[in-house]
Order: structure tokens, then sequence, then C-alpha cells
């Protein structure tokens, strides 16, 4: 039986989470199997004539190592961009979403305050964001020498996963903060998916906008950009997203405590 | 007498709309305080600022002495609520659900748990969304007088219940207050409340219209009176301040009586009256009396 706010939110999220994590894992495997077909002379070929902006777009212009590789496909498009769904649906769920549903009140008239519900619910998340990484790191780890990529460091991959949950919990905080503030969960969802497909893309193609600028707030330059998986734990820019994270809760929790609870 | 709620020109704006106009209402510890209005006068406005799910624009209240912003947690702790629109996430277990707001205040409130829900005839294994909304209300009911909190804050309890279930519910409310705890419930319906309340006040548009002991109500409260003489009467002669609907057929008259009925019965003794039936008052008509005039511009 849940006690707390903490473990009920997790208790009543297991469907959807294990849904989430499982199918990220697979997405990734799916990815990451591919890599002994794709390594050989073909693929290089067949790449050779795109643009190279687009090559630098989507990082394409090292897809015959590993961590290259890793870093273009498995870690580059589709994994972050479900973490980050999953951040945002689960961050305005977390206010919002039981704001409109109307159990907040019932919640809010127990003995628990509203910056501890918050805090609850923002752990709630990183737990969640952070099975997510364990679940697709362990996964790597295990197809690592089946699929060639023995020359990624477990090391490494563990440094991918950390700034992976990092940017799930990035999103979250923000959907997070904006339900605090507004209270309305389909606007909220809305608005954390299209701001990370927006960083998303100014982190791949800003450069060759002449927006280089962008780079620099986008929070996937920040989860991808230090290459981890080639160099490593990067402390910095993993300090960076949870940094934000932590101020993006911040904020919430001051509009939160001063706001009127939605009917 | 100790006061348990006590708001001083409580006032609660909405953009322009205004939600309640400076509401000055003391409750006392161990009464039953039915608050009445129809859907829309703010009832649920002011139990919401009760229990800071808003703040005021104006004014100040204190709960059980307490600050409902400041105090919020401690003052929670005190108190049982049901909300209007009860709402639970629908996966869950009856058993779970309440397991899990009992843990969370976290005082032994689960051990009520089975005796409370077999006395309102609640399954505790069914899965919330499987529950129709009357059955829905008892687990709120539940979660509201499980923990036997010194005030009960009751939005509509009665919604949805079936006739039985609300005698039980009236029961439960009743031997709250000999238990000493203090009830503050509203309705949209005045015969729900006036069977328990000790006190009720009127809501209408956001202000408080009337306030007094139920007792004191049924006073003023218009009652038919039926006079038979032992001969034919002018109705002329009881035309009298609070008598209304005159009507005489033979050695018959009818009226409603609104007030002190003395002034009829002085004018009838003048005859030889050979019966008098005399109705119980209809609160419910008094009730209505308060939204028959200026009854546009409905707050909402």
């Amino acid at each position: 039986m849940s006690r707390n706010v903490f473990t009920k939110t997790l208790w009543d999220a297991r469907r959807s989470l294990l849904g989430w994590s499982v199918g990220t894992t697979l997405v990734a495997l799916m990815y990451a199997s591919f890599f002994p077909s794709m390594s050989g002379g073909a693929m290089a070929d067949a790449l050779k004539n795109l643009p190279d902006a687009l090559k630098e777009g989507f990082h394409l212009d090292d897809l015959g190592s590993a961590a290259g590789y890793l870093g273009a496909n498995t870690f580059g498009i589709v994994v972050p961009l479900l973490v980050l769904f999953y951040g945002a649906s689960t961050g305005a769920r977390a206010v919002a979403g039981d704001e409109e549903s109307g159990q907040l009140d019932l919640l809010l008239a127990h003995p628990l305050s509203r910056t501890s519900l918050v805090l609850q619910r923002f752990g709630a998340l990183v737990a969640g964001s952070t099975g997510i990484a364990v679940l697709v790191f362990v996964g790597l780890v295990a197809i690592r020498g089946a699929a060639e990529l023995g020359s990624v460091s477990v090391t490494n991959l563990a440094a991918q996963c950390l700034n992976l949950a990092l940017l799930g919990i990035l999103f979250g905080a923000l959907a997070l903060c904006a339900g605090s503030v507004v209270g309305r969960r389909g606007l909220v969802f809305a608005t954390t998916a299209a701001v990370g497909v927006l960083t998303y893309a100014a982190n791949s193609f800003g450069a060759q906008l002449g927006l280089g600028w962008t780079r620099n707030v986008s929070p996937f330059h920040y989860y991808l950009g230090g290459s981890p998986l080639k160099n490593g734990f990067q402390w910095g820019d993993a300090g960076i997203l949870a940094a934000a994270s932590l101020v993006l809760v911040g904020i919430g929790l001051w509009a939160f405590n001063r706001r009127d609870i939605n009917t | 007498m100790e006061t348990v709620i006590q708001l001083d020109g409580l006032a609660k704006t909405y953009g322009r709309r205004r939600g309640l106009t400076e509401l000055t209402l003391d409750v006392q510890r161990g009464e039953i305080f039915g608050y009445l209005g129809p859907n829309g006068a703010g009832k649920s406005t002011t139990i919401r600022l009760l229990l800071d799910l808003i703040r005021p624009t104006g004014g100040t209240a204190r709960v059980l002495g307490l600050d409902p912003r400041a105090d919020a947690v401690a003052l929670h702790r005190r108190l049982g609520y049901l909300a209007g629109d009860f709402v639970v996430d629908g996966r869950q277990t009856v058993r779970e659900c309440l397991a899990f707001l009992a843990a969370l205040r976290g005082d032994g409130a689960a051990a009520r748990i089975p005796a409370l829900a077999d006395r309102l005839d609640l399954d505790l294994t069914a899965r919330i969304h499987s529950l129709s909304k009357g059955n829905r209300q008892k687990v709120g009911l539940v979660q509201a007088f499980m923990h036997a909190p010194e005030l009960l804050i009751l939005d509509e309890p009665t919604s949805g219940l079936d006739p039985l279930v609300q005698r039980t519910f009236l029961e439960l409310v009743t031997e709250a207050r000999d238990n000493g705890q203090t009830v503050f419930m509203s309705s949209h319906i005045m015969s729900e409340v006036q069977a328990v309340a000790d006190r009720v006040g009127i809501l209408r548009e956001g202000r408080l219209v009337a306030l007094d002991r139920v007792e004191n109500m049924r006073e003023r409260a218009v009652r038919k009176v039926t006079l038979t003489f032992d001969a034919p009467v002018d109705p002329a002669e009881f035309d009298l301040p609070g008598v209304t609907d005159l009507a005489a057929d033979g050695n018959v008259l009818t009226c409603r009586v609104a007030g002190s009925p003395d002034a009829l019965v002085k004018a009838a003794a003048r005859h030889t009256v050979t019966g008098l039936l005399s109705e119980e008052p209809d609160l419910e008509e008094l009730f209505l009396t308060y939204y028959q005039h200026e009854g546009a511009g409905h707050v909402a």
C-alpha cells in the first residue's frame, strides 16, 4: 500500500511507466542492433552524397564508429524524443492533470502542503525518468557484444544514459513548472512538447540557419553535445541539466503556492 | 462556546465577477450549520476559501483558531472535507484509495474504514470506476468521517445518495455533533438540511441573505391554515398583516399565514370555530422567497 504521494504516484503510473521504459528500450536496442550492417562501406557510400549540412545536423559524419553511430541514431533521434514526451506528459499530469480532473482539491485538503505535493510528484518523475534510462542502459550493455558495440565502454554508455535521464527530468520539470503556473494539462503538454521539438531543431540545425547561439539554450546540446559516448561523463553538462530542472521546479513552487486551485 | 469558524468580511472576486461578498459568519463548536443556496450562489467558493484551495480577495477567516493559509497542514489534520464533486483515480480499488488517504493523515484513521464502509454498504474491493455516483459519494463520506475530525466541511454531501443512505448520513452527522464535532454542510435543498441543522445560513449571489436557528425560521415560515366555522364568514374580516391567499367557501376559510398566527386566531375567536388545521410550515418555500426577487443575474 502506498503511504505517501511519491510512492502512490509511481504505483498509479506503473503500467504507463512500464510501457515507456520497455518501449524506449526496445527502440534503442533496435537501432543499436543495426550497427553491424551499417558500419560497412555501403552505408558510408550512401551517405557520401548527402549535403554536409544534413550530415552535420543529424551527426551522420561519423557513422563508422560505434560511438558515432549510437550518438547519431540511438541517442540522437528517437530515444531522446521519447524521453522528452515521457517527461512532458508526466510533468503535465503532476499538477495540471490532477487539477483539471478535480483530484487536487482532495489531496490538498489533507495534511499535505502544496510544496510537499509538488516535490513528491517531481520525485516520482525523477524516479520514472531514471528507470527508463537504467533499462536502456541495461539493454545496451546486454547486446553490446553481439551488436559489435564493444568500442564504447560501459562507463561511456552510463554517461550517455545519465544525460538521457536528466533530459527527461528537465522536460518533466518544465511541464511541472508550467502546470504549476497555469494548471491546464493539454496546454502544458503541448507547450512543453513544442519547446522540446524546437530546441531539438535548434541544436541540430541552428548553426546552419545562422542561429548558432540557439544551441546554447537547447537542452539537447547539454545532453549530447559533449559526446559522452566518446568522452565519458560530462559533469558540466549534466550539472547544467540538473540545475535547470531545479530552477524550473523552484519557479513552479513559487507560482503554485501563490495561486488559486482551479475547479 | 468556542468559535470554530470565524469569517469576517470574507470576499472573493474572480476577475470582474463576484464570487462572495463580505461574508461575516461564526460557527460554534458542536453545531451543525446548514449552508444553503442555489447552485452558483458561492457555497463552494466559501468552502474552498476555508480550505485554502483559493485565497480571499478581502476579509479574514479563522478556522479552529488557525489561519487557513499559514497553518494549512495543521488545520487539515483536524478537519474532514467532502468536495461537491468528489473525484479520485478510478483505476484503484476503494480500499486502496481510502488506505492511501488515511496514510496521508497518519493518525490511525484507517482503523475506522471497515465499520464506516459497512454502515454505508460500500464494497471495499470494488474499483472506483465501476461504482455508481452514489457509491462514489460514499467513498467521499468515509474519507471525510474516518478520522473523526473536529470539523467536518461537507459540500453537497447527499448528492447522488439514495434515501436509505441519506438517512444513514444524517445519523452520522448527528452522531458527530453528539460527539462534540462541528459540521458545516452545504446544500441547495432545504429539506436535506432542516432535519439536522441547528442553524442555517442562506446565500444568494455571493451574499448572506438570512442567518438564523432552524426553529426561528420555522416560526417565521409560511403555513397553510384552514378554519371551519359554524356559519359562513366574511373573508374581509381576516385580511390581516401576514395573512395571504384568503379564500372562503361557505363555512370554511383557508389562508396562508407568515410568522405568528396570533392575529388570525383572535379574529377567528369572534366566531364559533368548529375546526382548525395548521400544516407544518414549509421551509422550502421560505427558502425560495429569498430567490424570487431580483432573480436575474446569477453569479457563477
